[in-house]
């Protein structure tokens, strides 16, 4: 599914973000991705959503050469690819459904498709009951699922997610990885940049850690 | 038509969160097209004035009291061989008077205490339009007619005309470059609102690029927006424009308003306004 060929990225001043990486993540796959601040995590990321091209290597998603894709090539990419952010992005002057809703409605979803797709993955974040409220009337955790829910309402084929538990508690947090082993189970792939390696250790999956933008330990 | 629906329910969202600016930008568009709607009006009815004294006569052909019917054939005869002549028609010396009388009412009185009627007959001549600026043709057929026996005179108007056609179209480009100014400052009004929406709205943009949303969905709504816009300031504009003629038509009753063609244009031309200004906010949206 994902194929990370001798990939480096670097900066301004020659800095290196990610140096010569190579991995492979299979389809239907559940990989954690941790490092300290400043290890690669979120360039890999920014590289997987391509919203950014390696200055070296190739990086190969779906048989696609994203570096190669072109503008149009970007979006419909983009729309097999589901994103959860540490600070969520959620629209504060949409509400929950509104925002979940979001998604479909800008890829030119019909109005019943969105709403049915929307009342399921609500539903199935637990948060059908709070539709009409505002992501700033919510908890962190509450936030965080609508956030996973607007990433799942198009069904995509990956998950990316950026430090996606980094303002929340323990318990929240295993919640919220419990709702990602959900998805993955369903035979999405699921790809979670961390620094919490206590997570990791509870929720048991294959992680790569890096440092200084190469892969120091593979468990 | 689900796009078309989702571009113009985000653009009135839109316009409704920023109503000061939005304002400002359909009071500019308003206003520019309000000048160019009676820079139109006023045009329209300076040509229609123009149109029925050059459809008068243009060529007036004064002739002596004593003029023989075989002298008035011969005259009739040139000015219809000569192929400059759209409408040529004989006015008799009573005619003359009477038109006169009906021209200038006040003087009608002194007109009827004379002996004599003073108004010579005459052939009035109407040129055909597309005739009218061939100088030559028109100045030898003058100078034939003036020769002929029977004529006291010939009066002809052109010169007259053509200085009032110049005048008006020197108007009309001084106009024309003030609504082109106007309309520039209209679409840039448009432009710097709908970059305002922009930066409101870059979450939402952003988003939307992250999902893979189509150009068009990313862009449309600012296009809406422009063309919302565009379409009320019009709107208003021919509002005020109808307000103002019939205000001023209490004073000169003989003016006519914008033919509807040209009202649907003034609509369109501030549609056309905004979608430009909003579309160069849009296409900078990658």
């Amino acid at each position: 599914m994902i194929e990370v060929q001798r990939v480096s990225k670097t900066y301004a001043r020659g800095v290196y973000a990610l140096r010569d990486l190579s991995l492979h993540i299979g389809k239907g796959d559940f990989v954690f991705l941790t490092g300290p601040s400043g290890a690669g995590k979120s360039t890999l990321l920014r590289l997987l959503l391509r919203r950014d091209v390696p200055s070296e290597g190739q990086l190969i998603v779906g048989g696609r050469n994203l570096a190669e894709l072109t503008p149009r090539q970007v979006q419909a990419y983009r729309r097999s690819i589901g994103f959860v952010f540490q600070d969520f992005k959620l629209l504060q002057n949409k509400t929950l459904l509104e925002n979940v809703a979001f998604v479909p409605r800008v890829l030119g979803i019909g109005a019943s498709q969105q709403q049915r797709r929307t009342f399921q993955v609500l539903k199935w974040v637990g948060l059908q009951h709070r539709m009409s409220a505002y992501p700033r009337e919510l908890s962190g955790g509450e936030q965080q699922r609508v956030a996973i829910a607007r990433a799942i309402v198009n069904d995509p084929l990956i998950i990316l997610a950026d430090e996606p538990t980094g303002n929340l508690d323990p318990d929240l947090s295993l919640e919220i990885m419990n709702l990602f082993r959900e998805i993955n189970a369903r035979g999405t792939t699921v790809v979670v940049a961390t620094h919490d390696r206590e997570l990791i250790r509870r929720v048991g999956r294959r992680s790569l850690t890096l440092d200084h933008g190469e892969i120091v330990e593979r468990t | 038509m689900h796009a078309l629906r989702y571009f113009f329910s985000e653009a009135a969202a839109s316009l409704m969160r920023g109503p000061l600016a939005t304002a400002l930008a359909i009071v500019t568009i308003a206003t520019g097209l309000f000048v160019l709607g009676v820079f139109l009006v006023v045009n329209a009815n300076f040509q229609r004035v123009i149109d029925r004294w050059s459809r008068s006569a243009e060529l007036s052909v004064y002739l002596h009291d004593n003029v023989t019917p075989e002298q008035l054939t011969a005259i009739d005869e040139l000015t219809g061989s000569s192929g400059l002549a759209a409408h040529r028609e004989y006015v008799s010396k009573e005619q003359a008077l009477a038109r006169f009388k009906t021209d200038f009412p006040d003087l009608a009185g002194t007109a009827g205490t004379l002996e004599n009627n003073p108004f010579p007959a005459s052939f009035d001549v109407q040129l055909k339009p597309d005739l009218r600026e061939s100088t030559a043709a028109v100045d030898g057929l003058v100078s034939a007619l003036t020769s002929m026996a029977g004529v006291a005179d010939v009066r002809y108007d052109r010169e007259w005309l053509t200085r009032l056609n110049t005048l008006v179209r020197t108007g009309r480009i001084g106009a024309t470059g003030i609504v082109l100014l106007l309309a520039v400052a209209a679409a840039m009004t448009v432009g710097n609102v709908v970059r305002l929406t922009a930066a409101a709205r870059r979450d939402e943009i952003e988003i939307m690029q992250l999902v893979g949303a189509p150009f068009a969905y990313v862009r449309g709504p600012f296009v809406a927006e422009g063309i919302l816009q565009g379409g009320i300031g019009a709107i208003v504009a021919l509002i005020a424009l109808t307000v103002a003629f019939y205000f001023v038509r209490t004073k000169f009753d003989t003016l006519t308003f914008l033919a509807l063609p040209m009202a649907v244009i003034l609509l369109f031309g501030g549609i056309l306004l905004g979608c430009l200004g909003g579309y160069v906010v849009a296409r900078r949206v990658r």
